[in-house]
């Protein structure tokens, strides 16, 4: 004779309460997923390929910038959004190759007309005094030559 | 009249016959005895090497020597640290005991012996042994691009999806057509070990192509990024749902619930699983929309995680005084509680805008900690709790050791993920405000020294587990249990 040892069920169908919490929260997960369709993922973090280790230690180079933007912690994207068009007091960073892009930074892109950007994004010395409304400083993330690719695929953006 | 008899003139047919064991064993019951004694020793393992992955988050260093011999050598760091502690606890730890599950439960659901029990012990032998290999590796060979679950070389990868293979293919035997009408853990066993058994075979073939024809380091990085996500929401997920359906009736000796809220279940997993994968691959060259899905079913995988705690909740009502014991129904009430708190942050952790802040912080440690160590680590050690008595055939309760195993998880794991959680979510808002990585580092020293203390207590359950074990089999009274295939002579449970 065969051990036959199964678990016996109380209920075999299906409450009616399960069934309209499950779509009710489908419906919730259509509603975020239509709200959420429009955008662009930032370049993935390969594993191992870490900033200090990543490429972008020789001429700045757009390609490698765009990479590395990818690697940043905090993404750029998660303020200035996906497009990096800018959102609420984050500015539009489409426009960096025009010059300084918001206001406080109009006095110090005079003063360092060539370089502002690549100081401003690693949080230099001489950036020191000027509010950076949230904006990480990532000097400790890249080095320069990474920061100038950062900043030269900026400046590609239309 | 008694008879005296002396030893040394004893001829040769006096003694009794040797027996003769057959080196690889296939006896009942064997191959689950192999894989809880198998898994509970990568628990150990595991977990000493998570103590060691979060010391170095505390203090830095770097280790390494060549071997003077075709440019290889030892290296040991954070990130192959981290990869060793994922591959231990995943394909180690977890994996063990989900394939000990299956072999025991399969033939008691199904009333007959698991098909192959010599073959699927052989199974565990290279499953273990590729296993061993492959992390041993991870400190000699370049990683590459690969996430920690694939970073495993393709030679010893490819051990594992052989032994994965061997293993469903016993499951599917002995469950057959049956498996139709099978109870709802065999549909969720099933589904998981084809997954586990699909996605280390892609794994070791990624890693093959790519020794072949050197794949670019964005192919090769988001198929990886995939492969890891899905082993976690359908092989461990599913193991987890497929263990907890079994232990709670049995432990409490009543019936399950609900059969249509288990198979609710069953459908709401089986369709976002796979999908909450495909969050993983954020990069341009993937349409956000794409993204934005696998995120939303990771915020749905809520769903089946509810109606399983709701399911189990019904099933042990009038029992619940078991469930503050010390038994294997505690187990299991402390796994549901952490498997519905991991949905939930999970579910938190994929909105865009909290992505956004916590990726690549101590939050997604945090946040495994609480699924591979909460959730999935006591449901197993809960199955292990009722199993291991009836394959070892010992008379054996939930004593001291027990209590101590069920505590010192859950006060680990509560204490070291909310550590890391917090550290996490304080490393996002310094990076945000443009803090120096000094000044980061010394704000996260407490949170991860806490961290740390709690996986410390992680780690003494594992060994308690171990010695619990050990004691079971040594001091333990035998004892008979039905076992599947034979006669029903013995009383016991099942």
């Amino acid at each position: 004779m065969t051990v036959h040892t199964p678990i016996e069920t109380r209920s075999g169908g299906l409450p009616p309460w399960a069934i309209l919490l499950t779509l009710l929260v489908f419906l919730v997960g259509g509603v975020y997923l239509a709200a959420n369709v429009a955008g662009e993922n930032p370049p993935l973090a390969i594993p191992g390929e870490s900033a200090a280790a990543a490429p972008g230690d020789g001429e700045p180079d757009p390609a490698v910038g765009e990479a590395l933007v990818g690697q940043a912690t905090p993404q750029c994207a998660s303020c200035h959004g996906a497009d990096f068009a800018g959102s609420g007091p984050f500015p539009n960073l489409r426009g960096v190759s025009e010059g300084a892009v918001s206001e406080n930074l109009q006095d110090f892109a005079a003063e360092h007309p060539d370089n502002w950007a690549e100081l401003w994004i690693a949080g230099a010395p001489e950036a020191d005094g000027i509010d950076r409304l949230g904006m990480p400083a990532y000097g400790d993330q890249f080095s320069e030559e990474q920061i100038a690719s950062i900043v030269a695929y900026l400046k590609s953006l239309d | 009249m008694t008879v005296n008899r002396n030893p040394k003139k004893s001829r040769p047919y006096d003694t009794p016959p040797k027996r003769r064991r057959s080196l690889i064993p296939g006896g009942t019951d064997s191959a689950a005895t192999g894989f809880v004694v198998a898994a509970a020793v990568w628990l150990a393992i595991a977990t000493g090497i998570g103590a060691l992955a979060i010391f170095i988050g505390i203090v830095p260093f770097e280790f390494a020597f060549d071997f003077g011999i075709f440019g290889l050598g030892f290296e040991l760091n954070e990130r192959r640290v981290d990869a060793a502690f994922a591959n231990a606890t995943v394909y180690g730890w977890l994996s063990n005991a989900g394939f000990a599950a299956i072999t025991f439960m399969t033939p008691r659901l199904f009333g007959r012996p698991l098909a192959g029990e010599k073959l699927v012990n052989v199974a565990m032998a290279i499953w273990n042994l590729a296993l061993a290999g492959g992390i041993a590796a991870l400190y000699v060979f370049d990683l590459g691009p690969n996430a920690p679950l694939t970073a495993i070389p393709w030679f010893f990868g490819g051990g594992l999806a052989l032994g994965a293979l061997l293993i469903t293919g016993s499951f599917l035997a002995t469950a057959g057509a049956d498996i139709r009408i099978g109870y709802i853990s065999s549909w969720f066993a099933g589904v998981a070990l084809l997954g586990l058994a699909g996605l280390t075979g892609l794994s070791a073939t990624l890693g093959l192509v790519d020794f072949l024809i050197e794949l670019p380091p964005l192919t090769v990085a988001l198929v990886s990024v995939f492969i890891e996500r899905a082993i976690v929401t359908v092989w461990l997920l599913g193991m987890a749902y497929a263990t907890l359906l079994y232990l709670v009736p049995r432990a409490t000796g009543l019936s399950l619930a609900s059969a249509g809220l288990g198979l609710l279940t069953w459908l709401t997993w089986l369709a976002l699983a796979p999908v909450s994968a495909v969050a993983e691959l954020r990069d341009p060259q993937v349409p956000y929309v794409v993204t934005t899905l696998g995120s939303v079913a990771t915020i749905l995988l809520l769903v089946p995680a509810s109606l399983t705690v709701i399911n189990l909740a019904q099933s042990m009502s009038g029992r619940w005084s078991a469930v503050f014991g010390r038994g294997a129904l505690a187990f299991a009430a402390v796994a549901a509680t952490f498997l519905l708190a991991a949905a939930l942050l999970e579910a938190i952790g994929a909105l865009a805008s909290v992505r956004a802040h916590v990726a690549g912080t101590e939050w997604e440690r945090g946040v495994f900690l609480w699924a591979a160590y909460g959730a999935f680590s006591l449901a197993a050690l809960g199955l292990m709790e009722h199993a291991a008595p009836r394959i070892l055939r010992r008379s054996w309760g939930p004593g001291v050791l027990s209590g101590a195993t069920l505590w010192l998880a859950f006060g680990g794991v509560a204490i070291g993920g909310v550590a890391l959680m917090g550290a996490g979510l304080a490393e996002g808002a310094l990076l945000a405000s443009g803090a120096a990585a000094e000044e980061i580092a010394a704000a996260l020293l407490p949170y991860r020294v806490a961290g740390f203390l709690g996986f410390g207590l992680v780690a003494l359950a594992g060994l308690t587990t171990l010695v619990n074990l050990f004691l079971m089999y040594t001091s333990g009274e035998p004892a008979d249990y039905t076992v599947p295939g034979q006669a029903a002579t013995a009383a016991a449970g099942h």
